[in-house]
């Protein structure tokens, strides 16, 4: 008889233990907006660097910029590219973006590229942001499409926005910097690291 | 864990009244040996092992899972902590100390899941090498006195009736058992000198492997829900009808992921909502404006790769690993603001989030260049607006009927030029001064489709270009799913064949009866209670007899 008693005993507990344990990974809370403390807004800079060896596949940057202008696959290749992910209601964003602008404006001289990708946006806004803050270099406009994002998405992909991105002459992703720009002498000495490298 | 021990206790009840036992009460405790320490750990070991330490664990592990459900807990709802703590803050400190905000990763309740995790482990070990090797060997042997076992029959055969002999009817009792498949083992008890034979039998082996199965099952929950759970993901994207999400982090509006999970483990795929289409009841007046069906197709690229699907309520999309759900949905106003100079300063599809059944929507605008102040929006959007009899405006159908939206304007700092990160979803009002609507004496602006009105006080205009349709999905991975239902299946499985598989002992011994005739006796033993042991026995007497050709039935003496 006791063994019978165990078991059914046995059982009931565990309905409730199996009942109860599923209830605590089921609690969601409905879909609404970014929280302040959301980790993807990283408000310092978080910076990954890549050793050349470790590195990754080939970006494909390729689409319409917001100027008009066309870039094919593998146009960029042999220059060290900079790639920056925006929208312009991100504090962060508006709060690096000068920093950018005078970084690029430093290297423009010496072939690098510079270019934004809007996750957010549609063109008037981009544009009124980019006249706002004196941007001079062109943007992506991805909310629709997603290609950009998604040719960076994977292993080191935009984890927050803003996220900055230099992709060496290889074009492969060679260092990243998840959330606001702490300084422009970071990008500025990872811009040079891939500037050094060869083609 | 000793052996299986299948012979009945022996009852203390029988022992004379009054009969002292060994023990003399004066001196107990000097009788009671002392314990060291490697006893001691051999005691705590047994005891943990024991199944009411585990059976006392797992209802303290659901015990201990309430106060998870009654309690905001911070990996689920922050937002529900930061509240109880406002609201009370006295016994959130209190609650907070003893780790209920955080049921699932507290000490308590991890040292509970760790001693039923060991407890069933060291059960389980020791039960799986005893029943292997009750597996692999014979019956046990026949017991001396067949009489004393719970079932037992005896029949006298006389010499010459019907032509059986020893050895046939052994042989008889031998393929009798075999046929009801049952284990057999012959035994020949020295004992007796050569006057007897007889044949240990068993069956229901299964018992105790299910009981097995069902334990290493509960094991695997534990095992799945502790390692499983910390890789599972899960998160929640709002996405408006032409836009694409990117399963990237910061893609979405919220997310929650397991300890393990890192961001590379986000496959890389595109998810682009092409259209939203709900369909509405038309007949019968209860049932209008009532949804029958919410579609959205869906292209994902994947590798290079475009598909084209659909996802509706409970029918999700696989892709990359994950599911993703169709959530909810809302109306996502194309709103179009001018400069005084009448150019395009800003121009977004803004998801309105819905209020109410009829789909009244609370929205936030943000304009922060191109205006001489940055200018914030907050409203309402009624996809069918009609006046309640209070006179405040509402929407009574879900379907865009008429179509208003409805906005308070605010100019001043939004609050995001220092580089704080404020959400999509929440105006920040404190540095910003109301110039239309509620608080001053301008009327909230009011739009309908395609038209235009001015911002007071020159600031430019906004338009409502259109409605589009936004759906918010849930993306979630988890790796758990197959082996709990494999790891439920086997529990439930295991504690059938536990529950209702008997497991019994027969045996049947003939002994010559001095006079060229046989005593034979049949005698049963089963694990447990189990009620139908004795006509068991009976009936395996009567199928013997008609299997050796001895049709007298003989009264058992």
């Amino acid at each position: 008889m006791m063994g019978r008693l165990i078991g059914v005993g046995t059982l009931s507990t565990a309905i409730v233990l199996l009942l109860s344990l599923s209830g605590c990974t089921s609690t969601l809370t409905p879909g609404v907006g970014p929280s302040p403390s959301d980790p993807r807004y990283v408000t310092n800079g978080a910076v990954t660097e890549i050793a050349p060896a470790d590195r990754g596949k080939a970006v494909t940057l390729a689409g319409t910029l917001d100027t008009g202008e066309e870039i094919t696959a593998g146009e960029w290749t042999g220059k060290v590219v900079v790639a920056n992910f925006w929208y312009a209601g991100c504090g962060p964003c508006r709060a690096e973006a000068r920093d950018l602008e005078a970084v690029y404006t430093k290297y423009q001289s010496q072939g690098v590229i510079f270019v934004g990708v809007n996750v957010r946006d549609q063109a008037a806004t981009a544009k009124t942001f980019a006249e706002e803050f004196g941007i001079t270099y062109p943007t992506f406009l991805d909310v629709d499409s997603g290609a950009q994002q998604l040719a960076f998405a994977g292993k080191i992909a935009p984890n927050a926005v803003p996220t900055t991105v230099v992709i060496d002459k290889k074009g492969r992703v060679a260092s990243r910097i998840l959330g606001q720009l702490e300084s422009q002498s970071i990008l500025q000495t990872l811009i040079r690291d891939a500037l050094a490298e060869g083609s | 864990m000793g052996k299986v021990d299948l012979t009945p206790s022996p009852a203390t009840s029988s022992r004379p009244e009054g009969h002292l036992e060994n023990v003399d009460p004066s001196s107990g405790a000097a009788s009671m040996p002392r314990l060291g320490p490697l006893e001691w750990a051999r005691w705590g070991w047994r005891q943990l092992t024991s199944m009411r330490t585990a059976l006392l664990l797992l209802l303290l592990l659901a015990l201990g899972a309430i106060p998870g459900s009654l309690v905001p807990q911070r990996t689920a709802d922050p937002n529900g902590v930061t509240q109880y703590f406002t609201a009370n803050p006295a016994t959130a400190k209190i609650l907070d100390t003893f780790q209920f905000f955080d049921v699932y990763t507290s000490v308590w309740f991890s040292a509970i899941y760790l001693l039923l995790f060991v407890s069933l482990i060291g059960c389980v070990i020791p039960r799986t090498r005893h029943h292997w090797r009750a597996l692999s060997q014979p019956p046990p042997q026949t017991p001396s006195r067949l009489s004393r076992l719970p079932a037992y029959e005896k029949h006298d055969i006389a010499a010459g009736e019907g032509d059986a002999t020893r050895s046939t009817l052994l042989i008889d009792a031998e393929r009798l058992l075999k046929k009801l498949r049952y284990r057999v083992q012959r035994c020949d008890d020295p004992a007796t000198s050569g006057t007897s034979s007889s044949i240990a039998a068993e069956k229901g082996y299964l018992r105790e492997t299910g009981n097995l199965i069902f334990h290493m099952s509960l094991i695997g929950v534990l095992a799945t829900i502790l390692i499983g759970g910390s890789f599972q993901y899960t998160g929640q994207r709002v996405v408006v009808e032409g836009q694409t999400f990117v399963n990237t982090r910061s893609a979405y509006d919220s997310f929650k992921a397991g300890r393990l999970f890192s961001d590379g483990m986000l496959d890389p795929y595109s998810l682009t909502l092409n259209k939203f289409a709900v369909t509405y009841s038309q007949s019968g007046m209860k049932a209008l404006g009532m949804v029958t069906d919410y579609n959205a197709t869906v292209t994902t690229d994947q590798a290079n790769r475009q598909t084209r699907s659909t996802i509706k309520v409970n029918d999700p999309l696989g892709v990359g690993g994950e599911t993703v759900y169709l959530l909810g949905n809302g109306y996502a106003p194309q709103i179009t603001v001018r400069n005084p100079k009448g150019v395009v300063v800003f121009n977004d599809t803004i998801p309105f989030l819905p209020q109410d059944a009829n789909l009244t929507s609370l929205g936030v605008v943000k304009i922060p260049d191109g205006l001489s102040r940055q200018v914030g929006m907050i409203g309402f959007f009624y996809p069918t607006q009609t006046k309640q009899s209070t006179g405040l405006p509402a929407s009574v159908y879900p379907d865009l009927l008429n179509p208003v939206l409805s906005l308070n304007v605010f100019t001043g700092d939004l609050g995001i030029n220092s580089g704080a990160a404020k959400s999509v979803y929440v105006l920040d009002t404190s540095r910003m001064t109301p110039i239309a609507g509620r608080g001053t004496s301008e009327k909230a602006l009011q739009l309908t489709p395609g038209e235009r009105v001015p911002l007071p006080n020159g600031f430019g205009s906004v338009e409502m270009t259109g409605v589009k349709r936004f759906a918010s999905f849930q993306v979630t991975h988890d790796p758990t799913q197959t082996w709990m239902l494999l790891f439920s299946l086997l529990i439930w499985g295991g504690l059938s064949a536990g529950l209702f598989v008997p497991r019994r002992r027969v045996w049947v011994r003939i002994t010559d009866n001095g006079h060229g005739g046989w005593v034979v006796e049949y005698a049963g033993l089963a694990r447990g209670d189990d009620p139908r042991l004795q006509s068991i026995i009976e009936a395996l007497a009567r199928q013997h007899r008609t299997a050796s050709n001895i049709a007298t039935i003989q009264e058992p003496k």
